[in-house]
């Protein structure tokens, strides 16, 4: 037996690697988070806006990446390398190499000074080589950790930034330093890298200025990019007229072997063309694309929107061949068919739409951690393994096992951490740093002390502002009974000067003058608690970012505003409260709803971390849709996985199932519900602290297509059924697919992403049953992302016929004389095929479960407009709610193949766990409170509040009816909408009042 | 041009070419009237920017004359000064000066003789060459522009940085210990003088009126894809912002030129 | 005398997720804007009171500027929506106030846009000035 270490090592620090750290940290497991690169932040640092919803990348993902940077169970270990791996599942070995960044991370602030002066410049790599940076750099202004190093390769070694460092954070002769760590286990997650262009010289890629890779167009979008958001013609910096997208460059493409579909560049392009839309006035966008693979949630309609609200243009059926150019305009020629038509047009500049590879050092990986790579040279993994390598106890998500978006990385990658943990799931908590803090002093009745602390941030804000003097006015201004200079406040010697100080002038409010309370306050509040005060009697004051660095031209005006900055703060500080902790106790148990695929794998992940799991299913039988399904493309036999599962899920104790049972009612919050079942005639309580929903979906019954009307036609799950059962007559001849039956039409505007690959699968099997017969297939868009192409290839190798059929002119099925006469235009030969088929089968939409209506009241959770549930945020909450404690995954989220639907369950156990983890569960304390005897209910607040934690309610006061609303303290977020709706100044946030922020404002205009 | 007296100004070391331009004075050593002397301690005392200021104010050539390398009072005076002047060689170059009409000699305390025919060398050339093409009554304006951002980027905090270390370099090495090849430190600081230069370039001919990529880069040779390039890395730095678009054209004005 | 030397004061509502986050990123990135902000950091641009807006220029605010997330982007789901609906009342009340509409603006800006920051911050503060000192100022 080995002995198990509650610690994890995680790979890789893009997307998914923060996310899986990041539940692993919560979940009580210390983690080492890896990455080759000086700062964290991977991939999506770099992007401009996401899709489909267009949010901001880094406003999104800033919060993770201080997160990250700031868990005290996250130990970074960036500018490293994995060089050897030994041990077994629960106990492994890992030997790390660290390189030298020249740098003290421990002293360095992040200040930047030495990249100012640094005098060797260098392509900018975030910014894909537009501009330049510097030899001592940080990679991306928000980075984590917010900590310099040099990079030696281009480092001239001149020793200045040596002399502009005030923090003496620069270390020459610091060492390459290998180092052991030991872990229980390993989630690998690399992310990927682009394809060469160089490899595909026809495109002019690095010949033409004009010819742009998509990511190079990402930073031109970008506010923080080269051109500040504008797009510019790199041959003579105007403003594009129109702009042409090629899309699969590496990508499903034989010639450089990368056969497999990259699966985010369709949508990637769409939201370019439509971001460079907004920001070129008048530009026309040109999309060319062999099929369009808005495969994801959402994603048809936002590429709908592209064309109809946006006016992006698509051409179908084209792989670009070449691009030429005019080398006195530098403009550039694209030759395409348009229907049956060869056409040429003129573009300002053509975005190559670059492919995704496994990562550089994929071979490294494998031989390192003895993992089995694919033919494409991802990471291998199977359709009932999704997130394990060949390699027990360790894990992988994100891109390095097939190209993937972010969400389904995030989700991979939640996924892979509740995986990580469940075999060492008796060390939670053993190694993580528990911080203690002194008993809390009471305050009240006391007079403000306020206790001001002003940086100098080395010459940052010391070097423009005259800091002595702004201490000597705070020193002047009420209820200040002590202010200092530091040279470094967020020093660790001076947290505990700080500490002493509160101790030794009695303070009861501490301000610090420094810079953003974004990344610091945390780090303040937790000094003040080791003083023995509430966290929440601090405020800063940014005289950084907010003064220094943006008046560094008007010292004396720079002053005067930090001045007014201090006086503001001191202003609030005085009306600071303690804010007491709302806490709740966490019942260890969870009810997963829909007793399919997803919801056993949930409920033997949540059993598997050490909690009940409720398992609820409204028919007799566990299994759901996948009972019927018989076939997978890799070869696996569903039905014997599916029985292992059943049994597995029935002989666990800690999982119990509840077939034919309906739920009632759900009641309470998280961490204590209360879920009433009717089972077996009877109706039961059952206790839990969190909720996962996995209802799954259902298969549309068509009513076109003569569905239901002549035998031979069937649904694909029928299809499936009789080739599995021998349902199919030996002499058939020919057997017709149609895509899209009853999905991306106006009624389902969404994709159902899973038929397309169905249908190769079914006509695969029906081409090795019955090699003669004459396999058709009529698509909008084949949707085989990912490798799932390679069965395509296949397919179309063994003689499937494909047909691209267009929505207004869909197939049409008759019966004549007894046979069925299947007619379809094909737009490129423009002529009709006829077929006439024995079989039809019909690919149709996955529907929504049709509880999830009455489900989505008892939880208050929301529906999308297609009646699948809404996550908290399509991005980076893919399996939460904003409800607290309640978590969605499978189809019940939109429709998925088995692969994503185990990935989601693993998803949310992981995401459950950080709940349950928890004996009690601490809550941000800035919450909205009611001022009862101002507030007279008339409930105005109620209606705005964005997560429904407000209730009007009535209770006897003085032997009258008083009207008053109640603030469900689990449910509210501090947004404060209600405050500012209230007329009666009967309802604020801790910490925001209006009167704390009048004070600031009175301050600042000094009329109080 | 036979009338033509060229105006010179001369900067020598105290220690070595002061004293040798004093032997060639005791020793009766016959030299051309045209050259100014300015005494300076060593000639590592020149910075760049003077002589491109003498060059504005209307020199026809510059001198400068130290220890020879090794011979220098202060040690490695003359070996900066060695580094230093290539920058300006080249910089003269970039303005569309002749080069010929700077020189740089190693005159000892003994070398009268040689002084004296350096001076006369020098003072021929330069008549030969004719009067500088930015002085007088009708200064050609493009140079003097370019002569003004030169002089300008040679007061640069990251051209001087790299400048002075170049010494240090090649004699002591680098923080890491390493010592860098010659070659290797020129085609640095070659490369930054360029990229600096067309940076100034960009500054100046957008500091009245806001400019395109395309008039920017006729106005200066500088291609338009390096004028773009540039332009994006000086907005980081705040010294050039849009003002305005103009059809399908961007418009820069600089933010920071300080004359 | 007086005219010439006018510096306004204009108070800035940033919501902590977005626009302050801008306001950081304009710092980090140096751009500079003229000193006369002095922002407030609130949790939701949807926090803030109306009163407030009223109350700071009524005591001598020469301007008001709230910023809040991009619509789509707003950290609490939809604060910012109702934010830009407070924003037409605010409008309103200007001219009960007889206050310009110059003096009060609305403006998202996300974590990304420190310049966006920066030449709004310019922007408003030469509005303000043009206008002169507020009629409110002591």
């Amino acid at each position: 037996m080995v002995e198990k270490v509650g610690a994890v090592l995680v790979v890789g620090g893009g997307i998914a690697g923060m996310q899986a750290s990041l539940d692993l940290a919560d979940s009580g497991y210390k983690v080492y988070l890896l990455d080759k690169s000086p700062n964290i932040g991977g991939a999506m640092a770099q992007l401009d806006k996401t899709f489909p919803t267009n949010d901001c990348a880094m406003c999104i993902m800033a919060p993770k990446l201080v997160e990250t940077g700031r868990h005290r169970n996250i130990e970074l270990l960036t500018g490293a390398s994995l060089e050897a791996v030994q041990g077994s599942p629960g106990n492994f070995l890992v030997t790390i190499k660290k390189t030298a960044r020249k740098v003290d991370e421990t002293r360095c602030t992040g200040c930047g000074m030495c990249t100012h002066f640094c005098p060797v410049e260098v392509p900018d790599e975030y910014n894909m080589g537009l501009v330049t940076r510097k030899a001592i750099y940080v990679k991306y202004p928000q980075a984590v950790p917010a900590v310099v190093s040099i990079d030696l390769e281009h480092c001239i070694g001149c020793g200045i930034c040596e002399g502009q460092c005030e923090a003496e954070a620069i270390v020459y002769d610091q060492e390459e330093q290998m180092m052991d760590i030991e872990v229980g286990s390993i989630v690998v997650a690399p992310g990927f890298n682009l394809f060469d262009l160089a490899r595909k010289p026809q495109y002019g890629y690095g010949v033409y200025p004009n010819v742009l890779s998509s990511l190079e167009l990402e930073r031109m979008l970008s506010a923080t990019g080269p051109h500040a958001g504008m797009v510019l013609r790199p041959s003579d910096g105007e403003l594009p007229r129109n702009m042409a997208f090629i899309q699969c460059v590496g990508s499903r493409d034989k010639q450089t072997g990368n056969t497999y579909c990259s699966s985010v560049c369709c949508m990637f392009s769409i939201k370019e063309a439509i971001i460079a839309k907004e920001h070129t006035p008048g530009l026309e966008a040109h999309i060319f694309f062999m099929d369009m693979r808005a495969y994801g949630k959402e994603f048809d309609e936002y590429y709908s929107r592209a064309e109809e609200e946006h006016g992006v243009k698509f051409t179908r059926g084209n792989r670009i061949s070449m691009v030429e150019e005019d080398p006195v305009t530098h403009n550039l020629f694209i030759t395409y068919v348009d229907g049956a038509e060869l056409k040429v047009e003129e573009f300002d500049i053509v975005v190559l739409s670059v492919g995704t590879e496994a990562p550089v050092d994929t071979d490294k990986l494998r031989q390192v951690l003895g993992i089995d790579l694919n033919t494409h040279s991802f990471c291998e993994t199977s359709i009932f393994d999704p997130l394990s390598t060949t390699k027990p106890g360790i894990y992988v998500c994100g891109a390095f096992s097939s190209p993937k978006d972010i969400p389904d990385s995030v989700a991979q990658a939640s996924g892979a951490a509740a995986l990580a943990s469940s075999h060492i799931s008796t060390e939670r908590n053993k190694l993580v740093e528990i911080r203690e803090f002194p008993p809390e002093k009471d305050i009240s009745g006391e007079d403000s002390k306020i206790g001001v602390f002003i940086c100098h941030c080395g010459i940052n804000i010391g070097g423009v502002v005259d800091v002595p003097a702004v201490v000597e006015y705070a020193k002047t201004l009420p209820n200040v009974t002590y202010a200092e200079d530091n040279l470094y406040t967020c020093s660790q010697d001076t947290q505990s000067k700080i500490v002493e100080t509160i101790k030794e002038h009695d303070l009861n409010r501490v301000i610090v003058a420094s810079c953003t309370p974004r990344t610091h306050a945390p780090l303040f509040m937790n000094t003040i608690r080791d003083a023995g005060l509430n966290p929440y009697l601090f405020e800063m004051a940014n005289i950084r970012e907010h003064c220094s660095w943006v008046h560094s031209k008007e010292p004396e005006k720079a002053t005067q505003k930090a001045k007014d900055l201090v006086r503001m703060a001191v202003a609030k500080a005085a009306l600071l409260e303690p804010i007491p902790p709302i806490k709740i106790s966490i019942g260890k148990s969870a009810l997963i709803i829909g007793g399919g695929i997803t919801g056993m794998t949930a409920a033997l992940g949540i059993a598997d971390q050490g909690f009940d799991a409720y398992l609820v299913e409204k028919k007799d039988e566990l299994g759901g849709i996948t009972r019927r399904i018989h076939f997978a493309l890799t070869g696996e036999d569903v039905q014997a996985r599916m029985n292992e599962l059943i049994d597995k899920v029935k002989s666990n104790e800690r999982v119990h199932v509840y077939t034919g049972a309906k739920i009632k009612d759900i009641e309470g919050f998280v961490g204590s519900f209360i879920t009433t079942l009717e089972h077996e005639g009877e109706e039961k309580q059952i206790r839990h602290g969190v909720v996962l929903v996995a209802t799954g979906g259902a298969e549309l019954k068509p009513d076109e297509y003569l569905y239901g009307k002549d035998p031979r036609v069937v649904t694909q799950l029928e299809y499936e059924d009789m080739l599995a059962n021998g349902g199919l007559k030996e002499d058939t001849k020919s057997v017709a697919m149609i895509q899209c039956v009853g999905s991306r039409n106006e009624e389902r505007p969404y994709c159902s992403r899973i038929c397309c690959t169905e249908t190769i699968k079914n006509a695969l099997k029906t081409k090795e049953m019955m090699p003669d017969a004459n396999v058709y297939v009529f698509h909008r868009d084949m949707r085989t992302y990912g490798f799932r192409e390679d069965y395509y290839l296949e397919a179309a190798e063994k003689g499937v016929v494909f047909v691209r059929y267009y929505p207004e002119n869909p197939p049409k099925l008759t019966v004549n004389d007894g046979k069925l006469d299947l007619i379809a235009k094909d737009p490129f030969l423009d002529e009709e095929i006829v077929v006439n088929p024995d079989v039809v089968m019909l690919a149709v939409a996955t529907l929504p479960n049709a509880d999830n209506e009455e489900l989505s009241t008892f939880l208050k959770i929301p529906l999308s407009k297609d009646k699948f549930f809404l996550e908290a945020h399509v991005k980076l909450r893919p399996v939460d709610f904003a409800t607290e404690g309640v978590f969605l995954c499978g189809l019940a989220h939109s429709p998925k193949f088995v692969e994503e639907c185990l990935a989601q369950a693993s998803a949310a156990v992981s995401r459950a766990t950080t709940i349950l983890a928890q004996d009690e569960l601490e809550l941000e304390a800035t919450k909205s409170f009611v001022v009862d005897e101002k507030c007279d209910g008339c409930a105005y607040c109620v209606d705005p509040c964005p997560y429904d934690a407000i209730t009007l309610i009535e209770y006897m006061r003085d032997g009258t009816v008083k009207k008053t609303v109640d603030v469900d303290e689990t449910a509210c977020k501090g947004c404060g909408v209600c405050q500012a709706t209230c007329p009666k100044d009967g309802i604020f946030v801790r910490g925001f009042t209006l009167g704390q922020i009048n004070a600031m404002i009175e301050a600042a205009l000094e009329v109080a | 041009m036979a009338d033509f007296e060229p105006k010179i100004v001369g900067f020598l070391c105290n220690w070595c070419s002061y004293a040798g331009a004093d032997l060639a004075g005791v020793s009766r050593f016959q030299y051309p009237t045209n050259v100014r002397v300015i005494r300076v301690m060593c000639s590592a005392r020149v910075d760049p920017s003077i002589i491109m200021e003498m060059f504005l104010q209307g020199a026809d050539g510059v001198f400068v004359g130290g220890c020879h390398l090794g011979d220098c009072h202060y040690i490695t005076g003359n070996y900066y000064t060695e580094k230093r002047m290539k920058l300006v060689r080249k910089l003269l170059e970039r303005a569309g000066m002749s080069r010929q009409r700077f020189r740089l000699e190693w005159v000892s305390a003994s070398e009268g003789v040689r002084f004296a025919g350096i001076m006369k060398d020098f003072a021929e050339l330069i008549k030969e060459i004719g009067p500088s093409p930015v002085a007088g009554d009708n200064p050609d304006m493009a140079k003097m522009e370019s002569l003004f951002i030169a002089k300008n980027i040679l007061e640069d905090f990251r051209l001087r940085a790299l400048i002075n270390k170049q010494v240090q370099f090649i004699e002591s090495g680098n923080v890491y210990g390493e010592k860098l090849a010659e070659e290797e430190l020129d085609k640095i600081l070659y490369d930054a003088l360029s990229v600096e230069f067309d940076r100034a370039v960009i500054l100046w001919k957008t500091k009245e009126e806001p400019l395109s990529v395309k008039s920017i880069s006729e106005a200066t040779n500088i291609p338009p894809g390096r004028v773009l390039n540039e332009i994006a890395n000086l907005r980081r730095r705040d010294l050039i912002k849009l003002d305005r678009i103009e059809g399908q054209s961007p418009l820069y004005i600089s933010q920071g030129f300080e004359v | 005398m007086e005219e010439e030397e006018y510096e306004p004061l204009v108070i800035a509502f940033c919501c902590n997720w977005c626009s302050y986050a801008g306001a950081d990123l304009a710092g980090v990135s140096r751009f500079q804007y003229p000193p006369n902000i002095r922002v407030i950091r609130t949790m939701c641009s949807g926090m803030v009171h109306p009163n407030l807006v009223m109350d700071a220029l009524t005591k001598g605010a020469d301007g008001v500027i709230i910023c809040g997330c991009h619509i789509g982007d707003c950290h609490y789901l939809e604060g910012n929506v109702i934010t830009e609906k407070r924003a037409d009342a605010i409008e309103l009340m200007l001219e009960d106030f007889g206050l310009e509409p110059e003096r009060f603006r609305l403006e998202w800006i996300s974590a990304s846009e420190g310049d966006k920051f920066a030449r709004v911050m310019n922007e408003m503060v030469e509005a303000v000035k043009a206008l002169g000192p507020s009629p409110y100022k002591m």
